[in-house]
């Protein structure tokens, strides 16, 4: 009974979305009062009928109603509660509800902040949230419906949430990307109407800023907990791995940094309105794109989910729709003219100017990457190639660079021209002092100075000399200093977390050990500065798997004996499968890293070892710019001038 | 000149350089960084010389998957059910890895002509399978 009021909430939900796409619009059309103000009442029912909808699958997942086809091939009786309702994001048809459910909370959030707009920008804003919302509805309901029994006969027992999925991270990490793509949405709403009602550019580029913002901010923190998690849970120990389903989050997050830098532009001096316009567009593509892809099975993927050709065209014609009419949109009503003003070299304008050819240029060249073995397949007439990580290596490093020589100086630039231009020799020498000493502690803790460490040091040392050192030192004279840092918090908080994260990944790309190994029980290996020592293996039965579980004791160099590290290999009967828990032992500096192999016979065992030094530095320089982004967000939102 | 207009001539210049320098560097790292993927029958059918890098497909026969004795090194043979080729790894094998299921791997041929893989992939899950390596299946059938 419960799935059919769900089914039902989701089709009413889909009914009132497509009202609200098109009487409003009628109205506004026509002139028509009533038409216009019927948005309101409408925008709210789509939202709180499709999260009634979502809530029906949740709890249809904590009751094991196995005759639903969705959840018998997701779940299972032996699951443990808590993952029985991760499980409902677990697979393509939940994950599609979720996303929709995540659209009408932004929705509803938009809704009530924006109370005082003008009626018309804001009512259009809402017709093209719910012709997004309407599509992906319809979607779900003719492609993938999750709401689908299994009769007469429905099975007694689910098959499994996929092992992998079992685990903490992975429940947070799809509600939080999801919020960044969609989120997107809100930005691509703003400008559509915007771009329709000839709005006043000081109105919508603050606002899309603030959503945009908002928006990267939880999807820095979606990308950064799927890395960490497949660092932890996929037992190789690597945090990137240049997958096409990472590639696709990753263009949106440069897309959408590019855009709320373009829009500041746009805000405070009235350039670059036009690029503002054509990026949102842009960063809301590169949304429904990752979204697309993900579940359309054309590239090859680790995380692809069914293929299904069907699905293909209806996400191809959604994916069309919205990118068409928008563009047309713009190419028919985009009048905007920008500032007659003129700006300088030695300019915030070009700084950013620059920061958006980098960012816009790096995102096109992964996709470029992530979409060449079709390309190549379409013209060799199937010849099948992959594109190694290598290139998206190589790639990135020249952007990187650029981008931190860009942050170091963010701070010091002006609007139009940067009449002092002392900072720039200052922040010199407090790089080449700093970056001295970084490499002398490089040197003395890590034994040997590598290419890696160098580049990714310099670029470290330069963006930490430019926002936390000289902007201390030079408003430490001044009386404002603490007015001034509350003014530039979440830049500093942002710049210097990128700054972290690279030096994170310069370090841990160069530095890590890595070793597979053979061990017999009692054997002792050395391996960097700790003694490991194979002590026992065990079988365990746990509610929904078995586990192996071996002991490892760990001695560090000074011969002291440390808690012994478990790491396990799981086998999922209903699943048929088997996983790796690694056991990981970290602190700041490094992480040592240890998995279970396989069984070599004779008692002995087959592990691979790691050492990560500075792997955590890549997500907590991921958590600071989610929180400096963040930040900026709310600053910008509560501003009102 | 007008400063807004020489301004707009400033950004379209750099504009144009850094999107020629960037196409370089991709083109420059495409180029190097392709990895070709064969089926058994095209990979016999290539000839391909030792030390080329390719990524190999097909599904590991059954009861071919030998382990040395006390050491990492494991060979197996994997079929496209028309060619097979014997493959020589050494290291810990995905967990995912087993026979009747399908691999890609990634190596080349040393110098006596055998099979030595750098990397093996196997499916994400139980009904996953790597797209070329369903493809190709299809194709043989």
């Amino acid at each position: 009974m419960i799935p059919e009021i769900g089914h039902i909430f989701l089709i009413s939900a889909m009914v009132f979305a497509f009202a609200g796409g098109v009487f409003p619009a009628v109205g506004i059309f026509k002139k028509n009062a009533f038409l216009i103000s019927a948005y309101k009442p409408l925008i709210i029912s789509t939202s709180i009928f499709a999260l009634l909808s979502f809530l029906m699958l949740v709890y249809s997942f904590s009751k094991d109603d196995f005759s639903l086809l969705y959840i018998a091939t997701n779940s299972n009786t032996n699951l443990p509660f808590y993952y029985k309702l991760a499980a409902t994001w677990g697979a393509h048809e939940g994950s599609l509800l979720l996303w929709i459910s995540i659209l009408c909370l932004w929705s509803l959030a938009y809704f009530f902040k924006t109370r005082q707009e003008e009626d018309k920008y804001r009512c259009l804003t809402f017709v093209v949230l719910s012709q997004i919302i309407f599509s992906f509805i319809s979607f779900t309901i003719f492609t993938s419906n999750p709401f689908e029994r299994i009769l007469p006969i429905s099975p007694v027992q689910g098959v499994e949430l996929n092992p992998l999925l079992q685990d903490f991270a992975f429940t947070i990490h799809p509600p939080l990307l999801y919020a960044g793509y969609s989120g997107l949405s809100i930005p691509f709403a703003i400008v559509i109407s915007a771009l329709l009602t000839n709005s006043n550019k000081s109105i919508w580029a603050r606002q899309a800023r603030s959503w945009t913002l908002l928006s990267c901010s939880f999807l820095t923190l979606g990308i950064c907990l799927g890395s960490w998690w497949a660092y932890y849970e996929l037992g190789w120990g690597g945090w990137w791995f240049w997958d096409p389903v990472e590639n696709v989050a990753f263009v949106p997050w440069l897309i959408s940094v590019a855009l709320f830098h373009s829009l500041l532009v746009t805000d405070k001096r009235g350039f670059f309105i036009n690029w503002s316009i054509l990026l949102t567009i842009m960063a809301f593509a590169s949304c429904l794109l990752g979204t697309f892809l993900v579940r359309s099975g054309i590239l090859t993927s680790v995380h692809s989910f069914a293929l299904d050709p069907e699905r293909g065209v209806f996400l191809l014609i959604i994916f069309g729709y919205f990118i068409f009419s928008s563009l047309a949109i713009y190419a028919l009503k985009s009048n905007a003219r920008e500032s007659n003003q003129s700006y300088g070299l030695y300019s915030k304008e070009f700084g950013l100017l620059l920061n958006n050819l980098l960012l816009v240029i790096l995102a096109l060249s992964i996709l470029f990457g992530t979409f060449f073995p079709l390309i190549y397949e379409g013209v060799t007439n199937g010849k099948q190639i992959s594109v190694g990580a290598p290139y998206y290596e190589i790639l990135i490093l020249p952007f990187a660079a650029g981008l931190a020589l860009l942050q170091g100086v963010a701070l010091f630039l002006g609007w139009n021209t940067t009449e002092d231009q002392s900072f720039i020799k200052r922040i010199l020498i407090e790089t080449i002092v700093i970056f001295i000493v970084y490499n002398i502690l490089v040197y003395v803790f890590l034994g040997e100075i590598t290419a890696g460490a160098f580049i990714s040091g310099l670029m470290f040392c330069w963006i930490v000399a430019g926002n936390l050192i000289d902007f201390f030192v030079l408003n430490l004279k001044s009386s404002y200093l603490y007015k001034a840092i509350i003014r530039r918090f979440s830049v500093i908080l942002s710049h210097t977390g990128t700054a972290v994260l690279i030096l994170g990944v310069g370090i841990v790309s160069s530095y890590s050990l890595e070793n597979e190994i053979k061990l017999s029980k009692g054997e002792i290996y050395s391996f960097g500065k700790y003694q490991l020592s194979f002590e026992d293996i065990s079988m365990f039965n746990q509610k929904n798997y078995e586990s192996e579980m071996a002991i490892i004791g760990v001695t560090d160099m000074a011969g002291r004996k440390m808690t012994p590290m478990l790491t396990e290999k799981r086998f999922y009967p209903s699943a048929k499968q088997v996983t790796s828990e690694a056991a990981i032992k970290s602190t700041i500096f490094h992480d040592l890293y240890v998995t279970l192999g396989d069984d070599l016979g004779r008692g002995d065992w087959s592990f691979r070892v790691q050492i990560k030094p500075f792997v955590r530095w890549i997500w907590f320089g991921a958590i600071m710019i989610a929180l400096g982004t963040c930040l900026a967000s709310l600053t910008s939102m509560k501003r009102k001038e | 000149m007008n400063p807004l207009r020489k301004q707009r001539i400033y950004a379209l210049i750099f504009i144009l350089v850094g999107t020629l320098i960037a196409l370089f560097f991709i083109l420059n790292a495409l180029s190097r960084n392709i990895d070709l993927f064969y089926t058994p029958t095209q990979f016999q059918e290539s000839e391909l010389g030792s030390g080329v890098l390719v990524r190999l497909g097909g599904m590991v026969e059954e009861g071919s998957l030998v382990r040395k004795s006390q050491s990492l090194e494991v060979s197996f043979v994997i079929t496209d059910f028309n060619h097979s080729i014997k493959i020589n790894y050494s290291g810990i094998l995905p967990n995912l890895f087993s026979e009747n299921t399908g691999v890609v791997v990634k190596g080349s041929l040393d110098e006596k002509d055998n099979f030595q893989a750098v990397e093996v992939l196997a499916k994400h899950d139980e009904n996953y399978m790597p797209p070329e390596v369903s493809k190709a299946l299809k194709i043989r059938k």
